[in-house]
C-alpha cells in the first residue's frame, strides 16, 4: 500500500502540515490557515464524490467542527488528514441522511451538462468538464468502492488510515479501492459506460 | 488490450462521452496505460499499479482553487473556539491519530486494566450463573412438594380425620387436572354471552365445547347438565376426606347388617327346620349352608323322600 504518487506527495506535505497543526493547537490562527489550505483540496474532492454539489457546504460544517475540536486532536500531519476526513465523512453522512428525507431535484446528468461559469476560458471549460466527468465516474461506483478510491487517491490516506476513516478492516478497504479503480479503468477504456448499470453490486471480474 | 483498443477506437469512444477533455493523446495514453496496469495486475495490490489513473483522478478532483470565503470562515471558527477555551478539551479515542506504536504504548496500561476488569466481570457472571444453577433444582424440587400442601391441609382441615385417608384423595386431584371440567363449566357460563358476537364461537375452545355437546343445538342442554352436575361435584372435591370417610363407613355398616341378616335368616331357617321338618323343605334347603351343623336337615330331606315314596 502507498506506492502511489499521492501518498508519497502527501507525505512531503505532511511535515509542514504536522508543524502547522501543532502551532494551531497552540493558538496560532495563521498556522490553522496553512493547515486549511493543505487539507481542504483533498477534503473537498472527497466530499464532492459523496455529496456532489453540496460538498462546499458540508466542508464548511466540517471545518467548524475541526476548528472546535482541534484541541482534542493528537497526531502528526498524516494523522490530521485522517482525523479531518473522519469528521468530514460524518458531516457528509448526516447531510445524506437529511437529503433522504428531502430528496434533491438535481440529477447527475444535469450536473454534467451544465456549463461552467461565464468567466471561464475555453481551456478552463474543458478542464472543468473533465472534472465533472471524473466525478460522474467515481459517483457511479458502489459507495464503498468510491469512498475507498477517494480517500486513497484524492485525500491521500494510506491503507490503514482510510480503513480507520471508513470503520472497516484494511483488507476490505484495499479490495474496494482495487475494484473501484479497475472498474473506472474499464469504463474509461470505453467498455459500455452507458450500457452498464453503475450501481450493480458484487461485480468481481 | 489497452494498446490495441487505443489504436483503432479511441476517438469515437471519447466522442461518445460528454467529456472531450480526455481526448488529447497524452491523457488517453495515460488512461490506457493505467488500464493496462490494472488489468494486467496479477495481485490484489493493484491500487499502486495504476499511477496514471490515480494521477488523473487526483488532478481532476483536487484541482479547485480554495475559496477565500471558506478559509475565512474556518479561521473565524478557530478564533471563536480559541476564545471559548475548548482547546484543552479531553481527547477521545477517535481523536488520537498518532502512529500505532505511540498509541499502543499509551494504551497498554489502560488496555491491560480493562481486559483484567472484563475477565473478572465475565468470571463473576459465570460463577454467579453456576451458583444460581446449583440451588435451582433444589428450588424446583421444593416447589412441587410445597404446592400440594395447601390442598392437602385444606382437605384435612374440615373433616379432621386421619392424614392417610385424606391425603390420598387430595394428592391425585391436581395431577388429574380437573380444570377441563371447570373449563367446560366456564365455557358454558360464557356461552350465552359469547353467542352472537362475531366469530368468537369459531375459536377452538368453543368448537371443543360444541363437539362435546354434540352440535350447537345441544349446547344449552349439555351445559345445563354440566352445571347441574358440577355444583354437587365441587363440594366432595373440597371435602374429599369426609366423603371418603362416609364411603369407608358405609361398607362396614352394610357388611355388619348383611352378617346380621344372614345370621338372622340362618336362625330363622334353623328355627323353621326345627319346628316343622317336613312342611318347609325348600326353605330348609336354602338355609343348609347357614346351618351346616344342623343334623336334622339331611335327615328331614331323607324323611321327606321317604314320605313321598309312601
Amino acid at each position: 500500500m502507498g506506492q502511489g504518487g499521492e501518498p508519497r506527495r502527501a507525505q512531503a506535505y505532511d511535515g509542514e502540515l504536522g508543524a502547522a497543526v501543532a502551532r494551531a493547537q497552540q493558538g496560532d490562527e495563521a498556522a490553522f490557515a496553512v493547515a486549511y489550505r493543505i487539507v481542504q483540496p483533498g477534503l473537498l474532492g472527497y466530499l464532492r464524490g459523496i455529496v456532489g454539489d453540496d460538498a462546499e457546504d458540508v466542508a464548511s460544517d466540517a471545518w467548524l467542527e475541526i476548528a472546535r475540536d482541534l484541541g482534542r486532536f493528537k497526531g502528526d500531519g498524516a494523522g490530521f488528514r485522517g482525523w479531518s476526513a473522519t469528521i468530514a465523512r460524518h458531516r457528509a453522512l448526516d447531510h445524506l441522511r437529511r437529503q433522504r428525507v428531502r430528496p434533491r431535484a438535481a440529477t447527475l446528468e444535469q450536473d454534467v451538462l451544465e456549463l461552467p461559469g461565464p468567466s471561464s476560458t475555453h481551456d478552463q471549460a474543458l478542464e472543468a468538464l473533465s472534472t465533472e466527468y471524473a466525478l460522474e465516474l467515481v459517483r457511479g461506483l458502489p459507495r464503498d468502492q468510491a469512498e475507498a478510491v477517494l480517500l486513497r487517491v484524492v485525500v491521500g490516506l494510506d491503507g490503514p488510515a482510510a480503513a480507520r476513516v471508513l470503520g472497516k478492516r484494511p483488507g476490505a478497504v484495499r479490495t474496494a479501492a482495487y475494484r473501484g479503480l479497475k472498474r473506472l479503468a474499464r469504463q474509461l477504456d470505453g467498455e459500455s459506460v452507458t450500457d452498464e448499470d453503475p450501481r450493480t453490486l458484487g461485480e468481481s471480474t | 488490450m489497452g494498446e490495441r483498443e487505443n489504436g483503432d477506437g479511441t476517438p469515437g469512444r471519447r466522442r461518445a462521452h460528454p467529456a472531450p477533455g480526455f481526448a488529447p493523446g497524452a491523457e488517453a495514453d495515460a488512461w490506457s496505460g493505467s488500464v493496462a496496469g490494472v488489468s494486467g495486475a496479477a495481485g490484489v495490490a493493484g491500487v499502486g499499479d495504476s499511477p496514471g489513473l490515480e494521477a488523473l483522478l487526483r488532478t481532476a478532483l483536487r484541482r479547485d482553487p480554495i475559496d477565500d470565503e471558506g478559509e475565512r470562515r474556518a479561521v473565524a471558527a478557530f478564533l471563536a473556539a480559541r476564545e471559548a477555551g475548548t482547546r484543552r478539551a479531553r481527547s477521545r479515542r477517535r481523536d488520537d491519530w498518532r502512529p500505532r506504536e505511540q498509541r499502543r504504548r499509551t494504551r497498554t496500561v489502560r488496555t491491560t486494566l480493562s481486559v483484567a476488569l472484563a475477565s473478572l466481570t465475565l468470571g463473576g457472571v459465570a460463577f454467579a450463573a453456576i451458583g444460581n444453577g446449583g440451588p435451582g433444582p433444589d428450588g424446583t424440587q421444593d416447589r412441587p412438594s410445597s404446592r400440594p400442601n395447601p390442598s392437602a391441609s385444606g382437605a384435612q382441615g374440615s373433616p379432621s380425620s386421619g392424614p392417610s385417608t385424606s391425603g390420598a384423595p387430595s394428592a391425585p386431584a391436581p395431577a388429574d387436572r380437573p380444570a377441563t371440567a371447570k373449563d367446560t363449566e366456564a365455557h358454558c357460563r360464557a356461552y350465552g354471552q359469547a353467542q352472537g358476537r362475531g366469530k368468537a364461537l369459531d375459536s377452538t375452545a368453543w368448537q371443543r365445547l360444541v363437539t362435546a355437546a354434540g352440535g350447537e343445538a345441544n349446547v344449552r342442554a349439555y351445559c345445563a347438565g354440566r352445571l347441574a352436575g358440577a355444583t354437587p361435584e365441587t363440594k366432595p372435591s373440597k371435602a374429599g376426606g369426609a366423603g371418603n370417610e362416609g364411603n369407608a363407613g358405609n361398607p362396614g355398616g352394610t357388611d355388619k347388617g348383611g352378617d346380621a341378616g344372614k345370621a338372622a335368616a340362618g336362625q330363622t331357617g334353623s328355627d323353621g327346620n326345627g319346628q316343622d321338618a317336613g312342611g318347609t323343605g325348600g326353605v330348609g334347603k336354602t338355609n343348609d349352608p347357614g346351618n351346616p351343623n344342623d343334623p336334622d336337615s339331611p335327615n328331614s330331606s331323607q324323611g321327606e323322600e321317604e314320605l313321598t315314596r309312601r
